[in-house]
């Protein structure tokens, strides 16, 4: 052991939502240290590597896996980090840097509608959360004021204050859909935490068109800017520090975090509350591997439920070329959306979905197919100009239901660090597979409706992840079902809380950031509250 | 110089003993009306009172904002309506004292923070509509900003009278008959309310304006106003009237964005003048007598070419250490995403072109460098990030020497020294409103010791001719 | 960038001549612009006459050629030698660009992956595959410089503030 650390709390992950409970508990006075598996990189490094990468439409291209702190990537090969037990392949994608997997995101910000909190008593699919839509808008509204979050109100997700930000300017191609598309669908502007005007000292969007992998002017909010606020805050922040294990005493409360750095020197930080927030597939990770005799299937794992549920959206596509020249990549990536499926007595029976068309340039892509088609000639020239301009793009991003066969577990392969490899069993089943079918008369009517032709749909029975993690954590009110309480707190550990996406007990029709950020500052207020300490809900980050 | 200071030395004893001398003004009706107020308001504006009176957050007119001085804080002081508080007890002869002597109701002189020397050639009409608008138009407030307390000597206010003797216009502006009503406005403005000279004219030695280089540029702190005469290369005498009007609005053009405290004086003063005023301030600026400097062999406006270096970065990693990111891996890194690839700007400009700016123009870098650790702000908008934070000393220096030779005037040179010294100095943000009046303060200092100097060696030789005296 | 009569080449300077001394009838056809362009040896000749008929541009970086034929070769010693086949046959048979691949695959030519890597070179700025993989250009790859009137490439700002909203033209 080359030292001890030791602080009020102890966060594992310095993510967008371990960085922000951090934030929120180091401005309430209380001592912090943050562990981060990966190094700390900047902006600058990102652009630098995407300009330069072979790969510019393989987002993770930028973000090579640290040896010492791996993370999974599949081009030009996998490096076989995240082991893969089927049926169906788990392509998750994240980051182990300071600032996690934010640092590229498309920034979308849904609130859930009221109704994803009780799919159960209404659909009798699913679980019911330990929580009310009303129980959690104040926590939306803090997130959405330190991130920076503009959208509009047609949304479905009822509000008690403004959104601090007007919806981002509507690009000319998402303007002619809305207009080709009414009044059969209503087009709406996305909620994301990108700017629409300076916020907070950064600017407005600039529509570089890659918030995918690295928004170049911080105009899109991410995990970096949320770890420099938690140390601003006070909070210390260890980058390089792979946590294997959480030790606990004979009560069974934890006792210490201990980590590897780089060298794998172990390294042991105690403290008096702990806060896993490590990922969807980490923070499970973590908790298998820190067995004992009185654990011996791991911590908060007494329900066996650590690292089942897992969740994510599914998608699948339609390109098409539009009968006119709409030109997609002028202005953010992913600028609008069709609501309408997001709800509705038919989620007893299929997926719910929500409608994401693309504003991706096209350029890259069409290049790549124009020469596998073995196009050459002043004709490429003509047709990648013609791709650029028509095509168009929907895809559904389609709810999975939490299922304990969908799950991470430990591989018996190990890491460069010899720990365990993360294992992936997934499935996609009937209620997705239907929801899926219902979308195609969507995708087909919007085709239609902009004159669309070569259309296109992704290959039948193959679905497009989406990583957005969740559920392998889940809260929820029965110990026997769930790993946490609605505050977060496990079970089994009285000074154990989780934060992060896994917590989420179903996956909805939202990207799963906003929610999973809500939840943990719900989490540290209560925290909070039951340490005596103020909780006033923060306003604008001023970091 | 030395002719002021050889006047100086002939009315040293003079001064010192000055008293106070108030001159009528002809007294306003009793209450004030709307038109009058409004006409005050817009006058109050146009000299950017609230630049120092207003603290940033606190309430209007309040003062409080500590301008920090090598010899201690000189702070603005309460002018709203408040009787205990503020300037709610002076008389229209009082208020006109301090606007345009700078002498307090209690009769002690005001350290030249206040522009007072430019505000000297306001007419008496609009001395009477601001006195009716701060009278009338503000809301009192009932708090008091410390008083400004400096160390022993500087504390002595009645020096100041002696510089005010030197260096303080007599009466009123004075139209000029060779010229007519727009460009009589015009200079009236420019030099009257708008003070544009404090910061655009360079001063002498006693750090008053020269009156001979009006407008030629000068050094506040660490930023350069540039010269702004109607030269062809250095001033803006190859800029249109309707640039002049569209930079003093909107604080950018295509050749030249507002920064720092020309940033602010258009945030909380020149984007509020009528489009007549601002045209008649053009006019008058555009007739300033042309001042040129040697650097400046084509106009400021007018370097550089589209270019890059991208060939030589493109498929190589990065440095380990990233202080040694060669000039085109920083600006591709942190220029290149806005200004573009070969530094032409967007589509349409709205992201101006490095080129013919005049931000790579000049020899002085200073502003350059300010702007790349401050960037560029315009309420409530943030128009260039700064990057302080993100950038060392050493990746500033060769940051901009690419940028300056790829864009701008070669002659332009930055060291990383230079760079730690605007750091450091650039890192307070209230100074920065405060610039453009720092000068005055020091320039009055160096009068007080001046005179100090010359009172302790008086009575030094005396003392030794009374030790000489002794047997 | 270097306009290709600008290319400083001192010591290959006499052996280099027009490309229309490189290239054939039929070819020289394909690339009108062949008699005002120089290259610096027959191989660099051929290769630029296939980047021409390749890439369907009516001119070409000198410098950029250079860096990417230097990769190329890099990347594959017997690059030259193929390219002036894949030349050669292109000459003999009179074959359209549009073709070519075609032709290649079904005729299982040795010379099938030439095609495809010189044209990624030019229009990804990508030389070589999977890991061995080099970015040798950006901004200045085709595929950027064929859209550039309408979009910036990805990561450069498109422009102020809601720019985005306005109709292309």
């Amino acid at each position: 052991m080359a030292d001890t650390l030791s602080a009020d709390f102890v966060v594992v992950g310095s993510g967008i939502i371990g960085s922000l409970a951090a934030r929120k508990l180091a401005l309430a006075g209380a001592s912090v240290i943050i562990l981060e598996a990966g190094p700390r990189v900047t902006r600058a490094e990102l652009v630098a590597r995407f300009r330069n990468s072979t790969r510019r439409s393989d987002w993770m291209s930028p973000y090579p896996p640290a040896p010492w702190a791996p993370h999974p990537v599949y081009q030009p090969e996998s490096n076989n980090y995240l082991m893969q037990a089927g049926p169906y392949p788990y392509a998750a994608e994240y980051i182990r840097q300071v600032g996690g997997t934010t640092w590229h995101w498309a920034a979308h910000a849904w609130r859930n509608v009221p109704n994803d909190f009780r799919i159960k008593s209404l659909y009798d699919v699913g679980v019911d959360w330990p929580m009310t839509y009303a129980d959690l808008e104040p926590f939306y509204q803090e997130a959405e004021e330190i991130m920076g979050v503009s959208g509009a109100d047609n949304t479905g997700s009822p509000r008690t204050k403004p959104f601090p930000m007007e919806p981002v300017a509507e690009p000319h191609a998402m303007r002619r859909l809305r207009e080709r598309l009414a009044p059969d669908y209503e087009v709406v502007t996305n909620t994301t935490a990108r700017n629409s005007r300076s916020y907070d000292g950064r600017p407005a969007c600039c529509g570089n068109n890659s918030c995918q992998p690295i928004c170049p002017i911080d105009a899109q909010y991410h995990g970096g800017l949320s770890a420099d606020a938690a140390q601003a805050a006070g909070a210390k922040l260890i980058a390089n520090a792979n946590v294997y294990k959480l030790e606990h005493d004979e009560k069974g409360n934890i006792t210490a975090a201990l980590y590897y750095d780089p060298d794998k020197v172990s390294h042991r930080v105690t403290g008096k509350t702990f806060i896993v927030a490590a990922n969807g597939i980490e923070s499970p990770r973590l908790l298998l591997l820190s067995t004992s005799g009185k654990f011996p299937n791991g911590l908060a794992n007494s329900s066996d439920m650590v690292g089942r549920n897992l969740m994510d959206h599914p998608s699948t596509s339609l390109t098409f070329d539009a009968d006119e020249e709409v030109w997609l990549g002028r202005g953010p990536q992913s600028p609008s959306s069709i609501n309408f499926m997001r709800d509705g007595p038919f989620r007893s029976e299929h997926s719910p979905y929500r409608l994401d068309f693309t504003n991706i340039s096209r350029v890259d892509g069409a290049t790549r197919s124009l020469i596998a088609a073995g196009v050459y000639g002043s004709e490429l020239v003509k047709r990648l100009r013609y791709s650029a301009a028509h095509e168009m793009n929907v895809k559904n991003v389609l709810e999975v239901l939490p299922d304990p066969e969908r799950r991470i577990t430990l591989s018996s392969e190990k890491d460069a660090m010899g720990i365990p490899k993360p294992e992936a069993h997934y499935s996609i089943d009937d209620y997705t597979r239907k929801g899926h079918e219902r979308s195609q008369q969507d995708f087909r009517r919007i085709a239609e409706l902009m004159g669309g032709t070569n259309l296109r749909f992704s290959k039948e029975g193959e679905f497009a992840n989406n990583q957005h993690i969740c559920g392998t954590l889940s809260m929820g009110d029965n110990p026997k079902a769930s790993v946490c309480d609605q505050w977060g707190r496990t079970y089994d550990h009285e000074n154990l809380f989780l934060a992060g996406t896994a917590v989420l007990p179903t996956s909805s029709t939202c990207n799963s950031t906003e929610n999973g950020l809500a939840v943990a500052l719900r989490s540290a207020a209560h925290i909070l509250e039951q340490q005596g300490a103020s909780t006033g809900v923060t306003g604008e980050a001023k970091s | 110089m030395s002719r002021a200071l050889s006047w100086l030395l002939r009315h040293a004893a003079a001064t010192l003993t000055l008293s106070v001398a108030f001159f009528a003004v002809a007294s306003p009706a009793a209450s004030a009306d709307a038109d009058l107020i409004a006409r005050g308001k817009y006058m109050a504006t146009a000299s950017d009172c609230v630049a120092c009176h207003t603290a940033p957050g606190g309430a209007a007119m309040a003062g409080g904002l500590p301008l920090a001085t090598p010899i201690g804080a000189i702070m603005s002081t309460n002018v709203t309506p408040s009787k205990q508080n503020g300037i709610g007890n002076y008389t229209l002869e009082q208020f006109d004292a301090a606007v345009r002597k700078g002498v307090r109701a209690d009769g002690k002189h005001l350290y030249p923070a206040m522009p007072y020397t430019a505000y000297a050639l306001l007419t008496d009409g609009d001395v009477a509509a601001l006195y009716a608008y701060f009278m009338n138009g503000v809301e009192p407030v009932e708090t008091r900003p410390p008083e400004t307390k400096l160390p022993f000597p500087f504390d002595i206010r009645l020096s100041m009278a002696a510089w005010n003797l030197l260096f303080l216009e007599n009466g009123p502006y004075k139209p000029d008959p060779a010229h007519d009503a727009e460009w009589n406005r015009g200079a009236y403005l420019a030099r009257g309310a708008a003070h544009c000279g404090t910061c655009h004219t360079p001063r002498n030695l006693l750090m008053a304006e020269k009156t001979s280089s009006e407008m030629a540029g000068g050094d506040i702190g660490f930023w350069h106003a540039p010269n702004i005469t109607s030269d062809a290369n250095s001033g803006i005498g190859g800029w249109s009237v309707e640039e002049l009007i569209a930079y003093m609005r909107d604080g950018q053009i295509a050749k030249s964005q507002a920064a720092g405290p020309m940033a602010e004086a258009i945030d909380h003063s020149l984007r509020f003048l009528t489009e007549e005023d601002l045209k008649a301030m053009a006019v008058y600026l555009k007739t300033v007598p042309p001042v040129r400097d040697a650097a400046d062999t084509q106009p400021v406006f007018a370097w550089g070419e589209p270019s890059d270096e991208l060939a030589i970065i493109r498929g190589t990693a990065l440095p380990q250490d990233l202080d040694t990111m060669s000039g085109p891996q920083l600006y591709d890194a942190y220029c290149a995403t806005c200004h573009q690839a070969q530094g032409q700007g967007s589509f349409e400009g709205g992201l101006p072109s490095l080129m013919h700016n005049t931000a790579l123009g000049r020899e002085n870098t200073n502003n350059l460098v300010m702007v790349i650790l401050g960037g560029l702000h315009r309420q409530p908008e943030v128009l260039m990030p700064g990057f302080a934070s993100e950038l060392s000393d050493a990746q500033v220096a060769t940051l901009s020497t690419y940028l300056v030779l790829h864009f701008g005037n070669p002659a332009g040179k930055v060291t990383a020294a230079q760079v730690t010294t605007l750091r450091a100095g650039g890192a307070s943000s209230t100074w920065l409103i405060w610039a453009a009046r720092i000068g005055l303060a020091v320039g009055a200092l160096v009068v007080v010791v001046i005179l100090l100097f010359l009172f302790a060696r008086t009575r030094r030789r005396a003392g030794q001719n009374e030790a000489a005296r002794a047997p | 960038m270097t306009p290709l009569s600008e290319q400083v080449d001192a010591p290959n300077l006499v052996r280099r001549g027009l490309l229309a001394g490189f290239v054939c009838a039929y070819t020289a056809s394909l690339i009108p612009w062949a008699l005002a362009q120089e290259a610096a040896d027959a191989d660099q000749g051929a290769f630029l006459a296939l980047s021409a008929i390749l890439a369907g541009r009516q001119s070409l970086d000198a410098a950029q050629a250079a860096r990417l034929y230097a990769a190329l070769v890099a990347e594959d010693p017997g690059f030259p030698a193929s390219a002036k086949a894949l030349l050669d046959t292109i000459e003999q048979r009179k074959i359209d660009p549009m073709q070519l691949q075609k032709i290649l695959d079904t005729e299982k030519s040795p010379l099938s992956a030439l095609p495809r890597r010189i044209v990624t070179a030019w229009y990804m700025g990508i030389v070589g595959d999977g890991a061995k993989a080099r970015c040798l250009a950006f901004e200045t790859a085709l595929n950027a410089e064929a859209v550039a009137d309408v979009l910036k490439p990805p990561t450069y700002a498109y422009g102020a503030y809601g720019s985005w909203t306005r109709k292309p033209v």
